[in-house]
């Protein structure tokens, strides 16, 4: 499904820019979630934004594929026609837009860039209330502008919104649980269990054992200094939780 | 002419002697004269003259004549149950019946113009309003509530359009007015007074669209008494060039002002918003929002001043902000938010930016998989709809021309 | 300042404080020995003092540059720039308000009778060099050394401690210059403009009046037309100028002018820090300041320049103080060059001042931060131009202004982006803070874009004191006056931390005298 082949890529303007992801190898199968884990500044949301297409992120060595096909040199949207999806570390906000317009239009968008029918606005409507439904927003929310004024937890559960709305193919959550209390993170994991299929993969990056309690992973990676360091199975996340990234990483060295 | 009219202005140029002519051409008054008088000290307003730097009339007025290619743009603002009054070059009309709580004067004769000197070419409407088939002054008193808008339209092909309406609204009236300015005219001036006595509540929608060739310059003097309430939004497409200025006064405690408008100027438009506002009473607040969308080879200028005098400006709520967006290369933007404050207990913030869309935002709608053109169009719309959204009934309206044009 | 609480992870901050207060204590005593006045520089020394003849004419000017043994060149270009003055008008766009100048009342030329140039410092007259001990400004070398001896035993760390070299302005001609040779061995030329045009006629003569043209504005144009002295300064290529450079100008002859021109050139690569110091005597006319800077920053050059202006702001009628209508201007004419301006300004009656930077070079990078205090009387119309021409030009503003007493504080400011300015980029934060009703603040920026792809910020407020910090702090015991500086320090820290540390304490120190009786 994902597979990344020794990945480098830089942050910042052309004088300023520094190396953040120093040689990253991780593949991710169709059906499996693997989790990252890893020290404040690793590189972890760069390495998210890398993936998506973020400008000010260069690509300078390696490849990134999604079902064989190169994603690294698509816009952001052809990226996200292909099923990439992000939940962002810090939801943006877009004052004047109404959550529910603009997940409309991407929605279209997606499709038509596929070369699928637009979703009907009846269709739409009832999707978007199921969904709105089982994670517990208020219909009023949806009609306010995307993350205008929403808590932290607000914007990450809308995260999740879109997320279910769009069905994207390959997720990538980037700290989605900080912020969250205990019920609310347990309302976004079901959302995201919700989400498993043969089909789709994930990569869940956290820094916290807890959110792994609800989002079982199959696989967890440590990302120290712009480069996979460790892999294991989920008993990893237990041992970092327990031992530290020191304690861990230590050994790994 | 007469020579000593002649002499009022330093270096006329063909312009400023047509305006004299013109006004040798009124009969004679003593309080026209003043505002003429008040117009001619400067003349047509330059870029030498602080506040005017970036909307020159002098140069973009050498001549008064008819626009080449005459048009009238059309006028959105619906009039259907509304009470319309219209100003063309060389006429005037208004509707025959008047609902109960409005009552409407057309008078011959100028009226005194208080602050004439600050407002040269409000001045200048003052002194050359009227003649033999429109009033000097329009004269409108409100003490109803529940009242159809009043419409002003000011259009028509010509050489010159010059119109004056005061409007006092007392203690408790409640009005709408519109006004659409429409081109046609190579030089429009008006200026319109509002006056809202305790309690009063006032919503003014200004609409101006014209083409390349036509000058304008709508002045408004607005005075609020204890507790008003104003609100305005204006949209602009500009001209040749356009100023839309605004002066408000406090003038008694607690009054409330809402000061809101968004410009879009293509090629060869040029918008002006220019606003004062006088905080010359305790306590009373002000909010102020301006958004501009600018092509390549537009301009728009932006001019705001909260003035807080020593004293009577005491606890004081002003914010202005101005946003603009550069939609291409080639478009210019001049902004000059402006705070001058002698009272200290007062809550007083400007901020102004100008570029180019938000990164961020455009970065998270294209992961959702929208189009970059379509992100564009939408972050937009929505960024220029915000300064809309106090309009009150005539919002839709002024929305759809907003997206019509961004979707050129 | 109490930041010196000893704990270990303050180590460095402790060092910094240190060496700083070693520097301020000198400061504090000068003020101290003049208790009677909140003007800690107000006094006057008494040295016979040479004067041109009063009034200004071409002789003046030729008086000047006769004096100064300038060759033709000059002369010529002050008398152009003088004849020029003459068809201009004197501004009145800003606000401020002053009886009209006579110019034909001032003194243009006054030099300490024993002469302009000084063999050694053992030449210069004991009463200077005792007035500058009394500003705590270290002349003498010897003593330059001893402090910063003294300071480097108490400082923990093995860090050098700064050394700065001072070259002093005293009325209209320069006296002394110090740590001379130590900077001739890094070949930067730090010397007054009067020997610069003797010694170094081409380097002045390439780039006096490229910044600030003759014409540019009234004040500038008579400065150009009778500049008595000033500093030059020229860091060649690659070398980072190795102490900090600093004049202190002083005026002192009664009904004076002073006119000083300031010429500092970075080559490709060079950076140097530049601290000025102003001060001025109590008199009971108006004298007039009309200095002209100009800077240049080629490729990869770096111009740190610094301000602290306590000139005598006049007596707490008004009467008296300097005006102080200065030009200053930075070009940024080498790629990747920078220009940061830093001011701190607590004096002089009226000032008009917008030190400016013309971000030619791509990647070039403008900075103005700014302090400017007003109480009493006072009127400050200050702020700056950033004139973005080059692509990826970069500018930052901050300026805080604190009104006070019945005076009047203005930012004015201009951030102008050109067509070519590819992705330039502005921030600007202005802040004002009213102390008191009956002084006034305000804020006129001009912001014009002319680029899509620029992103230009722009915040400002206006606010009083909190009534709430205020009373918190005189819980814990703090008195009024005590209570405001600390707040007022809160509000300024931003641009305290860009000066260098010479000069933050003494800043701090010059806020607070400043701020005396503003409240209660
Ligand atoms: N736009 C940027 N410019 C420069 N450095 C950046 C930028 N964005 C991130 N970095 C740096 O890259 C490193 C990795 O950041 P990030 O990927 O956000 O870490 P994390 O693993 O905590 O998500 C950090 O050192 C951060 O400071
Ligand atoms: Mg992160």
């Amino acid at each position: 499904m994902l597979k990344i082949e020794n990945l480098t890529a830089t942050v910042g303007e052309a004088e300023e820019a520094k190396q953040i992801i120093n040689g990253l190898t991780l593949e991710v199968p169709a059906g499996e979630v693997h989790a990252i884990m890893g020290p404040n500044g690793a590189g972890k949301s760069t390495l998210s934004y890398v993936l998506t297409g973020r400008s000010g992120y260069e690509v300078t060595g390696g490849s990134a594929t999604l079902n064989g096909d190169d994603i690294l040199e698509m816009d952001p949207e052809e990226r996200a026609a292909k099923g990439m999806f992000l939940s962002f570390q810090y939801p943006v906000e877009i004052p004047g837009v109404p959550v529910m317009t603009f997940v409309r239009t991407a929605m279209n968008s997606q499709r038509k860039l596929r070369g699928e029918d637009e979703i009907s606005a009846p269709d739409f409507i009832k999707k978007s209330r199921e969904i709105a439904k089982q994670l517990k927003l208020d219909a009023e929310m949806l009609k306010r502008p995307v993350n205008v004024g929403f808590s932290g937890g607000e914007k990450k559960r809308l995260e999740i919104y879109q997320m279910m709305m769009l069905e994207p193919r390959f997720l990538i959550l980037d700290e989605t649980d900080s912020g969250l209390d205990i019920d609310a993170l347990k309302t976004v994991a079901e959302g995201v269990n919700a989400m498993r299929s043969p089909e789709r993969g994930m990569l869940v990056i956290t820094h916290y054992q807890r959110l792994l309690d609800y989002i079982k992973p199959d696989k967890v990676h440590v990302l120290a200094a712009g480069r996979i360091v460790k892999t294991g199975g989920p008993d990893l996340a237990h041992r970092l939780e327990a031992e530290g990234y020191d304690g861990v990483l230590g050994e790994a060295v | 002419m007469t020579t000593a009219l002649r002499d009022l202005i330093a270096n006329p140029n063909a312009a400023e002697l047509e305006l004299i002519a013109r006004y040798g051409m009124l009969p004679e008054d003593a309080r026209r004269e003043r505002a003429f008088e008040a117009f001619a000290k400067g003349g047509l307003p330059h870029r030498r003259v602080e506040g005017w730097h970036w909307t020159d009339f002098k140069a973009a007025l050498p001549v008064i004549e008819t626009p080449a290619e005459t048009g009238v743009a059309a006028d959105p603002l619906p009039t259907e149950g509304a009470l319309v009054f219209s100003f063309t070059p060389t006429g005037f009309t208004w509707p025959e019946d008047l609902p109960e709580g409005i009552r409407v004067l057309a008078k011959p004769e100028a009226q005194a113009f208080g602050a004439s000197e600050d407002m040269p070419l409000g001045a200048l409407a003052a002194a050359l309003a009227g003649g033999k088939t429109k009033p000097g002054t329009l004269m409108i008193e409100v003490t109803g509530q529940d009242l159809p808008r009043l419409h002003f339209r000011f259009s028509g092909d010509g050489e010159a359009n010059f119109a004056r309406v005061q409007i006092i609204l007392r203690p408790g009236a409640k009005l709408a007015i519109s006004e659409s300015y429409l081109g046609g005219a190579g030089f429009t001036a008006s200026l319109m007074e509002y006056s809202l006595q305790a309690g009063a509540e006032f919503s003014r929608t200004v609409y101006q669209r014209a083409g390349k060739a036509e000058v304008l310059a709508a002045t408004a003097a607005v005075q609020l008494d204890e507790g008003a309430d104003y609100r305005q939004t204006t949209l602009a497409f500009g001209s040749k060039l356009s100023r839309l200025e605004t002066r408000v006064t406090h003038q008694e405690t607690g009054a409330k002002a809402t000061l809101n408008a968004a410009y879009l100027c293509a090629a060869g438009h040029h918008a002006d918003i220019t606003t004062e506002v006088r905080h010359g009473a305790p306590a009373c607040v002000t909010r102020q929002l301006t958004k501009g969308a600018v092509l390549d080879g537009g301009r728009g200028v932006y001019q705001g001043k909260f003035f807080v005098p020593r004293n009577v400006g005491q606890k004081t709520d002003a914010d202005m902000q101005h946003n603009a967006l550069l939609l291409e290369e080639g478009a210019e933007v001049f902004a000059k938010p402006e705070l001058e404050i002698y009272a200290d207990d007062v809550e007083c913030a400007h901020g102004n930016t100008s570029g180019a869309l938000d990164a961020n935002q455009m970065f998270y709608m294209r992961q959702r998989g929208i189009a970059e053109e379509e992100a564009r169009a939408l972050l937009t719309e929505a960024f220029i709809a915000e300064a809309l959204e106090e309009t009150g009934e005539l919002e839709d309206v002024l929305r759809e021309q907003a997206r019509a044009w961004l979707a050129r | 300042m109490d930041c010196c609480g000893g704990t270990d992870e303050h180590e460095d901050d402790c060092t910094e404080v240190t060496v700083k207060e070693g520097i301020d204590a000198k400061t504090v005593e000068a003020a101290k020995a003049l208790e009677s006045e909140n003007y800690s520089a107000g006094f006057s020394t008494e040295i016979e003092t040479e004067y041109s003849p009063k009034g200004l004419s071409e002789d003046t000017i030729r008086f000047i540059s006769a004096k100064k043994e300038e060759p033709e060149w000059l002369l010529e270009w002050r008398l152009a720039a003088y004849r020029r003055w003459l068809t201009m008008e004197e501004p009145t766009w800003a606000k401020v308000r002053y009886d009209p100048i006579d110019y034909q009342e001032y003194y243009y030329y006054a030099a300490p009778k024993s002469g302009a140039k000084y063999e050694s410092i053992d030449d210069v007259p004991k009463e200077i060099l005792e007035t500058y001990e009394k500003l705590g400004i270290p002349l003498r070398e010897a003593e330059v050394l001893l402090g910063v001896e003294g300071a480097a035993e108490t400082a923990a760390t093995a860090r050098e401690a700064p050394r700065v070299a001072v070259d002093a302005v005293f009325d209209s001609v320069s006296v002394a210059t110090t740590f001379r040779k130590e900077l001739e061995k890094a070949g930067v030329i730090f010397m007054s403009i009067s020997e610069a045009v003797r010694e170094y006629p081409e380097l002045v003569k390439k780039y006096l009046g490229t910044v600030v043209p003759q014409s540019d504005n009234y004040f500038a144009t008579l400065n150009s037309a009778v500049f008595s002295d000033g500093t030059f300064v020229y860091v060649p290529k690659g070398v980072r100028c190795p102490m900090e450079l600093s004049t202190y100008f002083r005026m002192n002859a009664e009904n004076t002018g002073q006119f000083e021109r300031t010429l500092i050139v970075c080559d490709e690569g060079a950076y140097v820090s530049y601290l000025e110091g102003c001060t001025a005597p109590m008199r009971d006319e108006n004298q007039l300041h009309a200095a002209v800077v100009e800077l240049v920053a080629l490729d990869d050059a770096e111009i740190k320049y610094s301000t602290v202006q306590n000139w005598w702001p006049g007596d707490e009628d008004g009467k008296g103080g300097i005006y102080n209508f200065v030009t200053k201007r930075g070009d940024c004419r080498g790629p990747r060059s920078k220009i940061s301006w830093t001011q701190v300004e607590t004096g002089s009656a009226v000032t008009w001042k917008y030190p400016s930077c013309i971000l030619r070079g791509d990647d070039s990078v403008g900075e103005f931060y700014s302090i400017a205090v007003t109480n009493g009387r006072q009127q400050a119309d200050t702020g700056t131009k950033m004139i973005h021409l080059g692509k990826r030009t970069k500018s930052r503003i901050i300026s805080k202004g604190i009104s006070a007493g019945k005076s009047d504080n203005t930012y004015r400011g201009l951030v102008s982006i050109n067509k070519r300015a590819e992705k330039a980029r502005n921030f600007t934060q202005c802040d004002s803070l009213l102390i008191g009703g009956r002084c006034g603040a305000h804020t006129v920026p001009y912001v014009e874009n002319r680029r899509a792809d620029a992103q230009l910020e722009h915040e400002a407020t206006t606010t009083k004191l909190s009534e709430d910090q205020l009373f918190y702090a005189r819980q814990r015991g703090l008195g009024e006056e005590q209570a405001v500086a600390l707040l007022v320090n809160g509000f300024v820290r931003e641009v305290l931390q860009e000066l260098p540390m010479e000069f933050a304490v003494e800043a701090q120190k010059l806020l607070e005298v400043s701020l005396e009786g503003s409240v209660g």
